[in-house]
C-alpha cells in the first residue's frame, strides 16, 4: 500500500463525532462544507454500528462522492475517545472515493488495515512519532516526502 | 448549500454504503475486523428510508430516474465540467454565485450536480 495519510498526534475531543470532526480538520484539502457532509456520512456509519475493530482502535470509514481520492487520517488520543462504550486511543479514519474501481480499492484498503492491525496489535500504541505510526500501518505521512495525500 | 441538495448528497452516500455492505468481499473484510456489517446494513437501510421521507417528492423522483440510468446520480463539478459525463458546463451556470443554492442538473446527462468548496 503506497498511500499517504495525515496524522493528528494528540486528539483533544472527548466524544466520537467531535473526534471525527477534529480529524477531518487536519486535512487541509477539505473545505468546510465538504467536511460537514463527510462527517454526516461517517456519523451515519457509526450510528449503524460502532467501528471499534480492536481494543482501543476505531476505524470510522465510508465511501463518499465528496472525495476525489482516498483520505486517510490517523488520530491518537492519550485519554481515549468513548467509541461509544469503549475508549479508542487510536482512530484510523478513511474515506474512499466513488469511481468504478472504488469498491474494489475500498475493500483492499480495509483488508490492508485488518492485516496491519492484526500484525502490529498493541505495538501501535507504542509508536513514538506520527511517522512511525503511519509506517506501522503501511502509510506515508503526507508532506514527509514527495507524495500527495491519497496517492 | 440548498438543504435539498445536501440531503440528496447524504442520500447518495448512504446508498453507496448500503451497496458496499451488500458486496461479499467488503462484507468479509468487515467481519474480519470484528464489525457487524449485517446489522449495520439493516440500520443504514432504515436511515436511508427516514432521510428519503424528508426529501421532496420531485427530487426523489428525479434521483430515482437518474439512478435507473447511472451509478452516480449526484456528481461534483470539477474544473467547470460535470464529473459524470465530463461535459463543460455553460459559464452562466458555473459562475453563478448561488450555484449550490438550488438543485441543478447537468444539461447534457441530467445528473444532479454540485460545486465542492
Ligand atoms: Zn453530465
Amino acid at each position: 500500500m503506497n498511500r499517504s495519510c495525515y496524522c493528528l498526534w494528540d486528539v483533544q475531543s472527548t466524544d466520537r463525532s467531535a473526534a471525527m470532526a477534529e480529524l477531518l480538520c487536519s486535512d487541509p484539502g477539505l473545505g468546510e462544507h465538504t467536511r460537514e457532509l463527510l462527517l454526516r456520512a461517517l456519523e451515519a456509519r457509526e450510528h449503524a454500528g460502532a467501528t471499534l475493530v480492536s481494543p482501543g482502535i476505531s476505524m470510522p470509514h465510508c465511501r463518499s462522492l465528496l472525495v476525489e481520492d482516498f483520505i486517510v487520517i490517523l488520530g491518537r488520543s492519550r485519554k481515549g475517545v468513548p467509541w461509544p462504550d469503549e475508549p479508542a486511543r487510536l482512530i484510523v479514519l478513511f474515506v474512499s472515493p466513488v469511481k468504478p474501481s472504488g469498491p474494489q480499492e475500498h475493500m483492499e484498503l480495509i483488508k490492508h488495515l485488518a492485516t496491519k492491525i492484526s500484525e502490529s496489535g498493541q505495538k501501535l500504541f507504542k509508536a513514538r512519532s506520527e511517522e512511525e505510526l503511519a509506517e506501522m500501518l503501511g502509510f506515508r505521512l503526507a508532506g514527509s516526502g514527495t507524495d500527495e495525500p491519497g496517492s | 448549500m440548498n438543504q435539498d441538495l445536501e440531503k440528496l448528497i447524504s442520500l447518495h452516500d448512504l446508498d453507496i454504503m448500503i451497496l458496499d455492505l451488500g458486496r461479499t468481499d467488503i462484507l468479509q473484510q468487515e467481519v474480519r475486523l470484528g464489525l457487524s456489517p449485517d446489522m449495520a446494513l439493516t440500520e443504514l437501510t432504515t436511515m436511508r428510508e427516514q432521510l428519503a421521507s424528508t426529501i421532496r417528492k420531485r427530487w426523489m423522483s428525479l434521483y430515482a430516474q437518474i439512478t435507473a440510468r447511472y451509478d452516480n446520480a449526484v456528481v461534483p463539478v470539477i474544473m467547470q465540467r460535470c464529473s459524470g459525463c465530463f461535459t463543460r458546463l455553460p459559464t452562466a451556470v458555473s459562475s453563478a454565485d448561488d450555484r449550490n443554492e438550488q438543485v441543478r442538473t447537468c444539461p447534457t446527462c441530467g445528473r444532479i450536480i454540485y460545486w465542492a468548496d
